[in-house]
């Protein structure tokens, strides 16, 4: 009996060392960065590959792929500038830089100063304002 | 199609803003000595299409979405370079004002789609044009949006071999030929099928105008 015990404490000193692999998860609730990424159409950039980076670092803090609605969540560990580089198969992508603080509120992003109509209307806008002064020159010009 | 900034590296888009520049300053002689007053306000409509026509996406087999450029139609009815300026045009203002497309890609994007494309574009519809003029517009708006896409597709392939770290990381595009050539080869054969119908309906359009203004 007593070669038993002995025998099976060794045993439980020998798996001691296996214990370092049994992965283990915790579960907390904390402020995410959440960033949105979707064509002009709102179709969502989904299930595409991404990478952050603290500012000036060239190995990245976060890796992974957009979610089913194009989503990136990351919790930043400081306060800076965090570039977010997102990249598809075809070519699609974003590569942009956001500030925020270590508490992931964001501070500012460099975001484009048009929403999708008002876009459409600006640059129709500038495409026929350029053309008239080329009217005005080519009449100019005219014989 | 837009090429982003950062996904192009430095060894190619320097020496493309170089041939960019040159292409640029010689379609601006060109399109200043060919334009006339009848034909401006024309294309400047057509340009301002194409411009609304690149927020239309449409939804292909996969999940992704492309959009048309109307780069066929402006070749095909306005020559190849009035179509080159104008699509530069477009994508300029679409960088620069809006951040669609990048600025240090501004040349491939100008590059494949706006020379390439109507070049090919022009070729194909003078050439058939003699035969069948819906056919040779019709082939002129596929080639116009399904070359650039073999081009941008080989520019982005390239990316790992031209830029990477010491231990063969890509620096930017990270995805080689194996990947971007279906990429985007399959989306943009399907897509060229629309494009060709519209450069058909917009090509008969035109003409039709055009005749009926010349005998008002």
């Amino acid at each position: 009996m007593k070669t038993l015990g002995l025998l099976l404490a060794g045993l439980l000193c020998l798996a001691h060392p296996a214990t370092a692999h049994d992965l283990q998860y915790a579960v907390s609730g904390a402020n995410a960065v959440v960033v949105k990424l979707f064509f002009v159409d709102n179709a969502p950039f989904s299930f595409e590959g991404y990478e952050i980076y603290r500012a000036g670092e060239k190995l990245p803090y976060q890796v992974g792929r957009t979610d089913s609605q194009g989503r990136i969540a990351f919790l930043p560990d400081r306060a800076g500038n965090w570039r977010i580089k997102a990249i598809s198969e075809d070519g699609h992508g974003l590569d942009f830089t956001l500030k925020t603080d270590a508490a992931a509120q964001v501070a500012a992003a460099d975001k484009p100063a048009y929403e999708r109509y008002g876009r459409i209307f600006v640059g129709i806008g500038v495409i026929l304002g350029l053309f008239g002064f080329l009217s005005l020159y080519v009449k100019r010009n005219s014989p | 199609m837009h090429i982003p900034d950062g996904f192009i590296a430095p060894q190619l888009y320097l020496p493309l803003y170089g041939i960019a520049a040159g292409l640029w300053a010689h379609g601006a002689k060109r399109v200043a000595r060919d334009l006339d007053e009848t034909t401006l306000p024309w294309l400047a409509s057509l340009t301002a299409a194409s411009f609304a026509l690149s927020f239309v996406a449409l939804p292909l087999p996969g999940g992704t979405s492309a959009h048309v450029t109307g780069v066929g139609l402006l070749a095909a009815s306005f020559g190849v370079w009035n179509a080159f300026m104008a699509a530069s045009l477009v994508f300029a203002i679409q960088a620069l004002l809006f951040g669609d497309g990048g600025v240090t890609t501004l040349p491939l994007n100008a590059l494949a789609m706006g020379f390439a494309g109507a070049l090919a574009a022009r070729g194909l519809f003078l050439a058939l044009r003699r035969f069948h003029t819906g056919l040779a517009l019709f082939l002129a708006g596929w080639i116009g949006l399904f070359l650039p896409a073999l081009l941008i597709a080989l520019a982005l392939g390239a990316q790992p071999l031209i830029a990477h770290d010491a231990v063969g990381a890509p620096l930017y595009f990270p995805f080689g030929w194996a990947v971007t050539l279906p990429a985007l080869l399959i989306p943009h054969a399907l897509l060229g099928l629309g494009e060709g119908a519209l450069t058909v309906l917009g090509g008969g359009l035109i003409e039709r105008l055009r005749r009926r203004y010349r005998h008002d």
